[in-house]
């Protein structure tokens, strides 16, 4: 390794599957020998229905126990990678460490209006306590201009209000995850429900995070888009990652990826 | 020794009502999800029907079982028809459910003392027969509960285990869109599992009322132990809860005649069972949802 | 001061209802806003009368008045605040039917212990010695001046519920009941959260019994039954269990019907109120649990309106 010399090239964190499997009432759902996430800074995760990618993102979450193997998160250091074993922790201590996901089913907080969901996210944990009863000021003050910065680079019909539709709702979740100022952000599905120009809009605050240092994985059904931003591409079926490379690697294999997902993906 | 046959035949005769409507409460539970807290007045009310029927009409405490438990599995199908069928038609939530059950009990509670009156009632009975069991004295209605236990547990074991209905309960209990697709009704399978629940819980409370007396707040002081044995019996399969029911009741008629006190047997209880469906609850983290 | 106006029934009455008042808006918190299904209430308002009764009257003190009454009056809140860390604790992680059936079983265990540890409660027949910590004239003048102290304890409690709603505190904590994963997947302590929300409610309730158990006079396991936690919870759910003026508006008008209308002010036959009238209040309480929560589950004033909020705290 080059030793001491300091670089000016941001570090990236990476996420390191190691001999993952998990089963659902026998059927083996996933089974990953190994899989290196982060090698580049947007990587895609494709694959037909049912091939295990969200349970395989919900593992590294640790929403998802695994039934064997291990997750590691990777950050590399000015001197030396720190390891931190993802599947010992509660989901919960994830976004401290900089891990965040994206919902690919719609998630959100019924009672709670958008400009609530934001704050939420933003919020530190010390003002988050039982007798920090005058703290909304203090929060608001600090965090109001990074909501008001996403606010206007997405459009919602009212901020002050409730999500009012699924497509809302969807980019509700993923504005609250940007907000993390996540190190290594997984996107399960973020087109699915989402215009053209919404889409779009994604794509650039991800090419945005990525600049910035980011690790983005991308799980998506849509390729066209898949070809378009992801420089490093896994394709994953039946529990398990069969072929890895740049894009123009895998569209290659078309016989094994039109055999999962049909005619017309891989002129893309 | 003596202490250990002592606690096993006064355990189980004396708790057998516990056991039985531990399997009602548990039928409902499995098939609706629902921990329906009114349950304990099903019980209560067994007691009051078979006492009525026993005062008002001279018949034996024998003879008042079977339209004891007829009646009580009727108002069981009727809460649910009048209550909780509606409320899960407007999408009550979990929490909901069990604050309507609750009230449902503390409405019944209450309301059949304008029936009923408000003063203790009992049974007229004879003095029962004592028979000695392992040299222990046990009463005969106690047998006949231990008995009645044993039978209509079996009974709901192999109609819920083996039977082709209890296919259709298993089904229904799983998925209920799937259920009816297949040709399941599921307005009769449920009506027909509140019913036997209804009876069990029905007869359970008469047991009870005939060996004590019968009081508005007879099934409500069980309910917490019957719903502990169903939490920690699981609500996988009956035969869990008839287990776990049988051990709780010679547990806690061993604690009884350590302590010389039947609270502190039941403080016990409460503590142990609550404990361990924290542990187990630890150690099982179900699939994520995000 | 010439009290002779003042009704000793009515004062009683209105003490009631602001004391199921304060219990309601804590349990507003807990379930309302967190989502615990806190079947325990009377548990840890008993618990912390009687931590009070034992410190305060068997004690001997060496101090002199107000320090033990004071000392006392915080023993009892802590206590119950501790219980509600341990019931938190076992609870939090369970499922509504394991939250029911823990704090169900905490609140019989402690009417076990008041009636089995007779040394210590009194057992059945009761604890006394229980007084004001002042005395300012006549009986009447006293519970007064007790029902001030109980209403300005009640009204910090809604003051501090009021500020939760404006707080991040209690953004997490609607969040945490509204959706526990997300919630968790934002990195928020779902559980932590629970558990002191849990202990800080408990604590209140506490006190809230200690303060009871001051105008009682005499502590009877009889007073810490299921009827306690059924008032404070039909008055929530009739206002609505979401909101904070839910609380106040439903307990008035459930608890204040029969505890102040009812008790003091319809004519009816004197021998009604020994049975008729306590049995018919709670079989109309059981049917105003159900009828709220199938025809209006949100209650009288409906659900949250945090748009309206969000808009007066931040601007549209």
């Amino acid at each position: 390794m080059d030793e001491g010399r300091s670089t000016a090239t941001l570090t990236r964190p990476q996420i390191l599957v190691k001999e993952a499997t998990k089963s659902f009432s026998g059927r083996v759902v996933v089974d990953v020998e190994e899989l290196l996430l982060g090698k580049r800074s947007i990587e895609g995760l494709i694959g037909p229905n049912g091939a295990g990618k969200t349970t395989l993102m919900r593992m590294i979450m640790h929403s998802t126990p695994l039934d064997g193997g291990e997750i590691e998160f990777i950050q590399t250091g000015q001197n030396e990678n720190s390891v931190v074993v993802l599947s010992d922790l509660p989901t919960h201590r994830m976004a401290g460490l900089g891990v965040v996901k994206s919902n690919q089913v719609i998630m959100d907080f019924n009672k709670l209006t958008i400009w609530d969901s934001l704050l939420l996210a933003c919020s530190e944990t010390k003002y988050e306590q039982p007798h920090r009863i005058f703290s909304e000021r203090s929060v608001y003050r600090r965090h109001k201009d990074e909501v008001r910065a996403w606010l206007d680079f997405f459009p919602f019909a009212d901020p002050t209000g409730f999500a009012q539709s699924a497509g809302e709702k969807k980019l509700l979740d993923i504005v609250r995850c940007l907000l993390l100022k996540p190190r290594f952000l997984l996107l399960d599905e973020p087109a699915a429900g989402l215009s053209n120009e919404l889409t779009a809009k994604v794509m650039e605050a991800i090419k945005f995070l990525s600049d910035g240092g980011t690790t983005v994985v991308v799980v998506e059904h849509d390729l066209s888009l898949v070809w378009n931003i992801c420089e490093r591409v896994h394709f994953m079926a039946e529990g398990q990652v069969l072929l890895q490379g740049e894009p123009d690697e895998i569209r290659k294999h078309s016989t094994v990826i039109e055999k999962y997902l049909g005619k017309g993906h891989v002129a893309g | 020794m003596e202490f250990f046959t002592e606690s096993i035949v006064i355990g189980l005769t004396q708790y057998a009502p516990l056991i039985l409507s531990a399997i009602g409460l548990a039928l409902i539970y499995r098939l609706t999800g629902l921990i329906n807290v009114a349950y304990s007045e099903t019980i209560t009310l067994g007691a009051y029907i078979g006492m009525w029927i026993n005062t008002t009409f001279g018949f034996g405490f024998y003879a008042t079982l079977l339209p004891t438990g007829i009646a009580s599995g009727l108002l069981s199908v009727a809460t649910y028809l009048a209550i909780f069928r509606p409320a899960k038609q407007r999408n009550a939530g979990v929490l909901e459910m069990i604050i309507i059950s609750f009230g449902l009990s503390i409405f019944l509670r209450h309301g059949l003392q304008f029936v009923f009156g408000y003063p203790v009632r009992f049974y007229e009975v004879p003095r029962p027969r004592v028979i000695r069991v392992f040299d222990v004295g046990v009463t005969t209605f106690r047998l006949l509960a231990l008995v009645s236990v044993v039978v209509i547990a079996l009974l709901i074991y192999w109609i819920v285990q083996r039977s082709r209905l209890g296919l259709q309960i298993r089904a229904l209990a799983s998925d209920e869109d799937l259920a009816q697709v297949s040709g399941i009704r599921p307005l009769f399978v449920t009506v027909l599992i509140w019913f036997i629940a209804g009876a069990a819980g029905g007869l359970a409370g008469a047991f009870w009322g005939v060996g004590s007396n019968v009081a508005p707040l007879l099934g409500w002081r069980q309910f917490l132990f019957i719903f502990l044995v169903v939490m920690v019996g699981g609500a996988k399969n009956i035969g869990g809860v008839i287990v776990i029911g049988a051990i709780t009741g010679v547990a806690l008629a061993a604690m009884t005649l350590h302590f010389g006190q039947v609270l502190y047997a039941q403080l016990a209880l409460i503590v142990a069972f609550v404990v361990f469906m924290k542990l187990r609850s630890s150690r099982s983290v179900g699939a994520g949802k995000v | 001061m010439n009290l002779d106006w003042l009704d000793a029934f009515l004062l009683q009455g209105i003490f009631q209802v602001v004391m199921v008042l304060g219990l309601a808006l804590l349990l507003h918190l807990q379930m309302g806003l967190a989502r615990i299904a806190n079947f325990g209430v009377v548990g840890f308002w008993g618990l912390g009368a009687y931590a009070f009764a034992v410190l305060f009257v068997k004690v001997d003190w060496s101090i002199g008045e107000p320090w033990p009454f004071l000392i006392s009056m915080a023993f009892g809140a802590a206590v119950a605040g501790v219980a509600g860390l341990l019931v938190g604790w076992l609870i939090a992680d369970l499922e509504t039917e394991g939250v029911l059936v823990g704090t169900l079983g905490f609140a019989t265990s402690v009417w076990i212990l008041a009636v089995t540890e007779q040394e210590l409660t009194g057992g059945a027949l009761g604890m006394g010695g229980l007084r004001f910590p002042f005395d300012i004239g006549k009986t009447k003048a006293n519970e007064l001046l007790w029902f001030g102290i109980l209403f300005a304890v009640v009204a910090l409690i809604f003051y501090y519920v009021f500020r939760v709603h404006r707080s991040p505190y209690g953004r997490l904590v609607i969040a945490v009941g509204d959706n526990e994963p997300l919630a968790g997947s934002l990195g928020k302590p779902a559980f932590r959260t629970k558990l002191w929300l849990f202990a800080v409610g408990s604590a209140g309730m506490g006190l809230l019994g200690a303060i009871h158990g001051v105008m009682a006079h005499l502590l009877i396991p009889e007073s810490i039954g299921i009827n306690v936690t059924l008032a404070a919870m039909v008055g929530l759910v009739l206002g609505g269990m979401a909101r904070v003026w839910g609380a106040v508006i439903g307990v008035i008008l459930a608890v204040g019907i029969f505890d102040v209308v009812v008790q003091s002010y319809l004519p009816l036959p004197r021998s009604w109120y020994t049975q008729a009238i306590p049995v018919l209040r709670e079989m109309i309480f059981g049917a105003t649990l159900i009828a709220v929560l199938i025809i209006k589950p949100q209650g009288i004033l409906g659900d949250m309106r945090r748009d309206k909020l969000t808009r007066r705290m931040h601007g549209g």
